[in-house]
């Protein structure tokens, strides 16, 4: 079927229906396979395209008239290809999967609770359901009737009457519910008997002696029930009721200690976070005085770290403050840790001592051995000086000798005199065969140099 | 006469499931919407801003296309919202998307499909720049989006 004949087609098929399946109110799910895209509806006679894409027939042919261009040219709205046929056929299937969906009676304002298959409705309505709005078989009224409460006689269900007890203006079709609601009737009280009018029933309930009540303590497990005259009688000899009292003020107390152990659980949680915090704290300034250690006992210009780290430390301290009760464990942990530090630095000093004392001993040994050497070369020297003078002591004593026994004497004292200015070894030369003794001196001389 | 039945079909679907990204921010009547939309990505136009779209529907939708634009709302309200820079989105929010007009538009389309075509047009796009004569046409534009004729010549955005 091409298009033009898809449209000569009358669209609206249903139009003689009175279900507009599209407004229905659909109680099982569906799944979106069986939905048509543009309703989005479970497909109402659905009709196919070339391209195998279902379409309701409604939906279709709204489509194609609303396409402004030229109709042969009309596409398929999912896959926008170009459609020259349309099929009536879809398979059997797809048509039973969508009139199998559960729906609601669409009068179910009117009071129709029914849920039936789609495909039913139709005929639930047309046959079965009693709360189908009818038009009023008056013919000069416009009002809409139930289909069960029309009469047989195909009378005006919309006539106002008055009723005979209260006074209100009722309709026919109403009557029979205010036969049973008017609230002028009377009725009897359940408990006791009496008759009453219906709308006093509710006060009279509330007073009737004889309605059975709940002992006052039922609340703290009195079992008992009886009628509203016994009850006094009950109630004073119940003993829940005089341990009342004692149980609110124990409810009371309850409540406000629970209040304060709420308030004293946030407390702790508070101080506990608080906690927490130090420790973090104090686990990190641990960490930055070890950090710290290798390089302090090597030289003595480290002063300055010991009191940065107690500024740091001092701060803690003042964050600590805020949290009096771990003050104690905070200052233990402070002492301990400057005790460390004190440790380090004596330790430090200790090692410097021992290293300064060992320095000068060595000094000391040196100097000492120097100190050998010098006055053995003193020693030396002065033994050759001794030598060196013996020569000459004895000269003088034997030329004080030759003086005294002739004029040759002078004239050697001359000689020697030239001899000392020029020199040892000169002095020794000129005359080496008259001077036996100092020949010794001599040799003896060379001997000490040796 | 479909309209309202079709867009509370919708509704009561969107509201059940929404792709990432997408949001209702005003549904109360069935002629006037809001929707939030948010590029997932991390294209650098586009981080961590959200953008209000506002779907108005005729009472021919779906068959007929919606009207659909961005709109701003001042930066002093509770959520601030702005138009997006885009090659194809005009400063004044109206979108030129070939989707929109009713020579594209399909009755099949739904306000979540049209969100996330919006929604993949920002996420593609990387120029940073409003359409050609972008101040000329919103000085001068007092149509509705829908009688605009757009020339949809460029396909790569």
């Amino acid at each position: 079927m091409n298009i033009d004949d898809f449209l000569a087609m009358d669209p609206g098929c249903d139009r003689d229906e009175i279900v507009d399946l599209r407004s229905l109110d659909y109680v099982s799910n569906y799944d979106d396979h069986l939905m048509c895209a543009i309703c989005h509806c479970p497909y109402i006679r659905p009709v196919r395209l070339q391209c195998d894409h279902v379409f309701c027939q409604k939906c279709l042919n709204t489509a194609i008239t609303t396409f402004d261009t030229d109709r042969d040219e009309f596409k398929c709205p999912t896959c926008r290809t170009p459609t020259r046929g349309v099929y009536l056929t879809v398979p059997r299937f797809l048509i039973n999967m969508c009139d199998d969906i559960r729906v609601k009676c669409p009068f179910e304002v009117q009071g129709c609770k029914e849920i039936v298959p789609r495909g039913h409705i139709q005929s639930h309505v047309d046959k079965y359901c009693g709360h189908r709005l009818m038009d009023c078989p008056d013919v000069f009224c416009r009002k809409k009737t139930r289909k069960k409460d029309l009469s047989a006689e195909n009378k005006c269900m919309h006539e106002l009457h008055r009723c005979l007890r209260c006074d209100a203006e009722i309709m026919e079709q109403d009557y029979q519910h205010a036969k049973e609601l008017c609230p002028g009737l009377k009725t009897t009280c359940p408990d006791c008997e009496a008759t009453v009018f219906r709308k006093a029933l509710r006060e009279h309930i509330d007073a009737c002696p004889e309605a059975i009540h709940c002992c006052a303590a039922s609340k703290y497990g009195c079992p008992i029930k009886v009628k509203r005259v016994e009850l006094a009688v009950h109630e004073q000899t119940c003993p829940l009721i005089t341990i009342g009292p004692y149980f609110e003020a124990q409810n009371s107390r309850l409540d406000s200690l629970e209040l304060t152990i709420r308030h004293l659980q946030q407390r702790n949680e508070i101080f506990e976070d608080g906690l927490a915090n130090i420790r973090s704290n104090l686990v990190e300034s641990s960490c930055v005085i070890s950090g710290r250690n290798p390089d302090r006992p090597a030289e003595s210009g480290s002063q300055g770290s010991p009191s940065n780290s107690s500024q740091t430390v001092n701060e803690q301290f003042d964050s600590a403050n805020n949290f009096s009760s771990n003050a104690t464990t905070y200052l233990l942990a402070l002492h301990e840790s400057l005790r460390e530090e004190v440790g380090q630095l004596s330790h430090a000093i200790t090692d410097l001592d021992s290293r300064a004392s060992m320095a000068i001993m060595n000094e000391c040994l040196r100097l000492k051995e120097d100190m050998a050497h010098t006055n053995a070369a003193v020693g030396s020297i002065r033994m050759q000086v001794q030598w060196l003078m013996n020569p000459r002591i004895h000269q003088s004593q034997r030329t004080g000798v030759r003086t005294n026994g002739g004029n040759n004497g002078n004239e050697t004292r001359a000689g020697q005199l030239g001899s000392s200015v020029a020199g040892p070894s000169h002095a020794a030369g000129p005359s080496p065969g008259f001077f036996q003794p100092r020949r010794l001196s001599d040799s003896g001389r060379e001997g000490t140099k040796l | 006469m479909f309209a309202g039945k079709r867009l509370s079909k919708e509704l009561l679907k969107m509201k059940e499931h929404l792709p990432p990204g997408i949001s209702i921010a005003k549904s109360e009547n069935l002629e006037e919407w809001q929707m939030d939309i948010r590029v997932l990505d991390e294209n650098p136009l586009y981080q961590n801003q959200v953008f209000r779209l506002k779907f108005t529907f005729g009472s021919k939708y779906p068959i007929e296309p919606p009207e659909v634009q961005f709109i701003e709302l001042p930066s002093t309200s509770e959520t601030p919202r702005s138009i997006p820079i885009h090659p194809h989105i005009y400063s004044n929010g109206i979108i030129c998307l070939d989707l929109l007009s009713s020579a594209g538009w399909s009755p099949v389309q739904t306000v979540e499909s049209v969100c996330m075509s919006i929604q993949s047009m920002l996420t593609a796009n990387t120029r940073d720049e409003r359409p050609p004569g972008d101040s000329e046409f919103v000085s001068y534009n007092r149509r509705r989006p829908r009688d605009i004729n757009f020339f949809y010549d460029d396909d790569n955005v």
